[in-house]
């Protein structure tokens, strides 16, 4: 019994181990990638850890590959690339590209509430239990019902002749700053002279 | 009590009820006005200043008049059991069944709090969906939210929402890119795109509240009466919590009825639409009301800015019914909590109801509409006018007393009980003037008292009356201040200038701050002070009868702080003042909406250093804010020149964090699908060595704050 954990465990450690780039760096890769998760609702640790050994599995394959690239970014594609294969499974949508699958994907999984009903289900490709894939399916949000356009044009209000000659005064004095400037001295020395007068 | 048909015409009965209405305000303003000439003719004759005292008397009284006679119509009618020709009698509600139609409630908000908002809408929702009747309703946001804060909050708060009450295909929300025309184009808006969908559609304000019962009946109302265009409630104002928000709601609840029972006495059909809480008839709101603009540019002409009124007076022109359902009960709405926000409402609105003087000789407009705009430019232009009255009035002191014996001439001389008393010769105007300014709030308590139901819902006839004393005081002393304030927005209306005002003390726990206080009302208080003095040398006695305008502008700060108290609201609660039924008895929808907004309030805020953009933040960090935002924005297709400009704003913002871009650079970021898909990968791609600090920040803290598994910060 005790040989079997043991080797269990011995597998465990030995299963993966980036070749390539500093512990540091890989260091980093895994708190981005944790972050991403806990961002995704992920709150489940043991299937958390279990998906960011895979997603940095996948990245440290690649880094082998491209040294010069960060094991941030490679993780952090590899989290996204494995969603879009993940979403597409989900719903059905094997065409999209990328931008439209995340978006539509992230969207169906807030709607599906699908980390806290199904906290094992994130990015599992083997097991989708049938409710959450039909509930994923079934979610999408309608901002607005379908359209039935109205014309609402601005009709003119017959104002009346008082009006009407009041609008074009006002509207050929704002023509002419001057005249308006003159106007409101005009107001303001009578309004002196007013008072003057009022209190002789 | 008979069934009440808006459909067959009684020409002759509104006839004369408005004949009863108005011959009693002109009445009312001639005796007043032969009081006042008789005073001001002693000296034989009238010169150019008494002329002109005498004429903005004339102004002023009539507003007094109007007043009063709407009062007492009201009460008249209260007595009377209630009035027969109110569009709330047109259906028998225990024994008919009216079917409904569609209809959309429509709630324009522009960067209002967004928790507020939303547990608005929710409480609403679940309030139709008690009464059964949530399948002929759909409810709209029309967002015209410029903040980039706001605008996120609104979409995380709009999606839990939906999540929640299972509302989505029922709930929608729209983001207007440009916010043309305000609220009016935001509704026109809506109306363009979905309004033939719908045959009615209920306005609400960010912050009215009804009950699914009232919109039912308002619904069924109707569609009893066809040729009905808009029906408007009475929103009673609810939820103040600052001694001010509290009175100004006591003061609603309790002289309301009367006066509103008057409204409806005398205008029948030809009623008003106040922007909000109102039911409309969609297809000819379509048809009449979309609005031009009026002559010349702003401050005056342009965009019509206050459209209610003017929209009201065109469905009359075309033929439409506007009735005031002044006793249909559920329809709520809040209150500035202060003075000073009540002065900054007004200045919003003082402009608006000023263009209105266009309108007022507008061909096919009904008179009791004409009326209504007039009013409306009244209620700020009269500031100014008490003003120059009160002022030219000095002037006049001023010339009485250089001449010989003046002082004698100015007071005359009685016998009470014996002993010879000095009274003034204006005395019998002056108690003609209060009793008109004030039996009207004496006929409101009275209308109360009669039904011991009805005073304990005010706590009872005791604390109801000394209430009403108390607000009675405060509105006296705050009359003089709104005085001032409007004859500014006024003033500085016609110059086209706008009014700047003190920005607020965020940490202020309670109420309006010293600094905000004093640089809102110093001027007043100086005004007040040198013109009490000035006319305490002048005349002592004069000073006397200036005195109540003159407290209220030398104390203004204090009061204004004073009144903006919650602590003093509180108080006065627990003394029984100022009470409203609403307080003594908390319907069901306030009593939730409370609740839902304790726990909203209670979620952590986030840090301060990433408050200001948090919703930029939220939607580039978090995964599920993104998706949806970027869903909700219209795919398009941009110019190589656009692709440049967005590629390096995107750089910017990871680079140097949002601090260094300006509002308008985050809104155009946010309002590009592309720019968001791409932010979003990027910042979760990049080192952290590459970001700014504030974004490693955002990071760490976000995660940490979403902890608990909800995406909003609403629940």
């Amino acid at each position: 019994m005790q040989t079997d954990l043991d080797s269990a465990t011995a597998a465990l450690l030995a299963s993966f181990r980036p070749r390539t780039g500093t512990m540091d760096a890989w260091n980093a890769a895994y708190v981005r990638v944790e972050d991403y998760l806990r961002a995704h609702r992920i709150h489940n640790r043991l299937h958390q850890s279990r998906l960011i050994q895979a997603i940095l599995e996948r990245a440290a394959r690649r880094h082998e590959a491209t040294p010069a690239f960060e094991p941030t970014t490679l993780a952090a594609e590899e989290a996204a690339a494995m969603m879009d294969e993940w979403f597409s499974e989900l719903l059905g949508e094997k065409n999209l590209p990328h931008e439209r699958i995340a978006v539509a994907g992230r969207v169906a999984l807030l709607l599906a509430d699908g980390p806290q009903k199904w906290p094992y289900a994130f990015l599992d490709l083997k097991n989708i239990p049938a409710e959450f894939a039909r509930t994923m399916q079934e979610s999408s949000i309608q901002a607005g019902p379908d359209l039935a356009v109205s014309s609402m044009v601005p009709r003119e209000i017959d104002l009346g002749l008082i009006s009407e000659a009041a609008g074009e005064t006002l509207e050929r004095i704002e023509k002419w700053p001057i005249v308006r400037t003159l106007l409101l001295w005009t107001v303001f020395v009578a309004t002196l002279m007013g008072i003057f007068y009022m209190t002789r | 009590m008979k069934l009440f048909s808006p459909e067959q015409p009684e020409p002759g009965r509104i006839a004369r009820r408005r004949a009863t209405f108005f011959s009693g305000a002109f009445a009312l303003t001639a005796l007043a006005t032969w009081f006042m000439a008789d005073l001001l003719w002693r000296e034989g004759g009238l010169d150019g200043i008494e002329w002109a005292i005498l004429v903005l008397f004339v102004i002023l009284f009539s507003q007094v008049a109007i007043g009063f006679m709407t009062a007492v119509l009201g009460y008249y009618v209260i007595n009377r059991g209630g009035d027969t020709r109110r569009i709330t009698n047109t259906i028998d509600w225990d024994n008919e069944k009216v079917d409904l139609a569609t209809t959309a409630i429509v709630m324009p908000v522009f960067n209002e709090d967004v928790s507020r908002v939303f547990e608005g809408l929710r409480v609403i929702y679940r309030s139709v969906e008690e009464t059964g009747q949530l399948a002929h309703f759909d409810f709209f946001i029309l967002s015209d939210s410029n903040k980039p804060n706001q605008w996120i909050q609104e979409e995380v708060a709009w999606v839990e929402l939906c999540k929640q009450v299972k509302g989505f295909g029922r709930i929608f929300y729209r983001k207007r890119r440009q916010q043309i025309n305000k609220k009016a184009g935001n509704v026109a808006d809506f109306l363009r795109r979905w309004g033939k969908k719908y045959r009615y559609m209920v306005v609400l304000d960010a912050d009215s509240l009804m009950t699914g019962e009232a919109l039912v009946k308002l619904v069924r109302m109707m569609e009893r009466n066809p040729r009905t265009g808009i029906i408007q409630t009475a929103p009673r104002l609810v939820n103040g919590e600052t001694l001010y928000a509290r009175i100004m709601s006591f003061a609603n609840r309790l002289y309301s009825p009367i006066f509103l029972s008057g409204l409806n006495y005398w205008q029948g059909p030809d009623g008003n639409y106040w922007g909000h809480n109102a039911i409309i008839r969609v297809q000819p709101f379509i048809d009449h009301c979309a609005l031009p603009d009026l002559p010349g540019s702003e401050p005056f002409g342009g965009r019509i800015l206050s459209h209610d009124f003017v929209e009201a007076a065109l469905m009359r022109k075309a033929g439409w019914h506007v009735w005031l359902a002044y006793d249909l009960e559920g329809s709520y709405e809040e209150g500035p909590p202060t003075l000073i926000d009540s002065a900054k409402r007004d200045r919003r609105w003082s402009q608006g109801n000023m263009q209105h003087t266009w309108l007022l000789t507008a061909r096919g407009f009904r008179p009791a509409n004409r009326f209504h705009l007039f009013m409306g430019v009244m209620g700020y232009v009269s500031s100014p006018l008490w003003l120059l009255f009160l002022i030219l009035s000095t002037i006049h002191v001023f010339n009485r007393l250089r001449e010989p014996l003046a002082g004698e001439r100015l007071m005359g001389e009685s016998l009470f009980f014996g002993y010879p008393l000095a009274i003034p010769q204006a005395f019998t105007l002056f108690v003609f003037t209060l009793l008109l300014l004030f039996l009207p709030k004496i006929l409101g308590v009275l209308a109360t008292a009669q039904t011991p139901a009805e005073s304990r819902r005010f706590g009872g006839v005791g604390r109801m009356a000394l209430s009403a004393l108390g607000e009675t005081m405060v509105s006296a002393l705050l009359a003089p201040i709104a005085m001032l304030f409007n004859t500014k927005f006024v003033v500085f209306t016609l110059m086209g200038q706008g009014v700047s005002w003190v920005t607020q003390n965020r940490g202020a726990t309670d109420g309006t701050d010293w600094r905000e206080a004093i640089l809102t009302h110093g001027e007043q208080t100086l005004f007040g002070i040198v013109w009490g003095v000035s006319a305490f040398i002048l005349l002592p006695a004069f000073f006397w009868w200036l005195s109540p305008v003159l407290v209220g502008l030398v104390f203004a700060i204090p009061i204004s702080i004073a009144l903006s108290k919650a602590s003093y609201g509180d108080a006065a609660k627990r003394l029984g003042l100022f009470l409203t039924p609403e307080e003594v008895m908390e319907p069901e929808l306030l009593r939730k909406l409370r609740r839902n907004l304790a726990e909203c309030y209670q979620h952590p805020q986030p840090l301060d250093t990433l408050r200001a953009d948090y919703g930029l933040m939220q939607a580039v960090v978090d995964p599920y804010v993104n998706a949806v935002h970027v869903s909700l924005l219209r795919q398009r297709r941009p110019s190589e020149e656009s692709r440049d400009y967005f590629a390096q704003l995107r750089q910017r913002l990871l680079h140097d964090g949002p601090v260094k871009l300006s509002s308008k650079e985050k809104m155009a970021l946010l309002l590009d699908a592309e720019s968001m898909i791409w932010l979003h990968e990027e910042l979760w791609q990049r080192p952290s060595s590459a970001l700014a600090d504030w974004w490693r920040l955002a990071v760490r803290q976000y995660n940490v704050l979403t902890a608990a598994p909800i995406t909003a910060l609403y629940r």
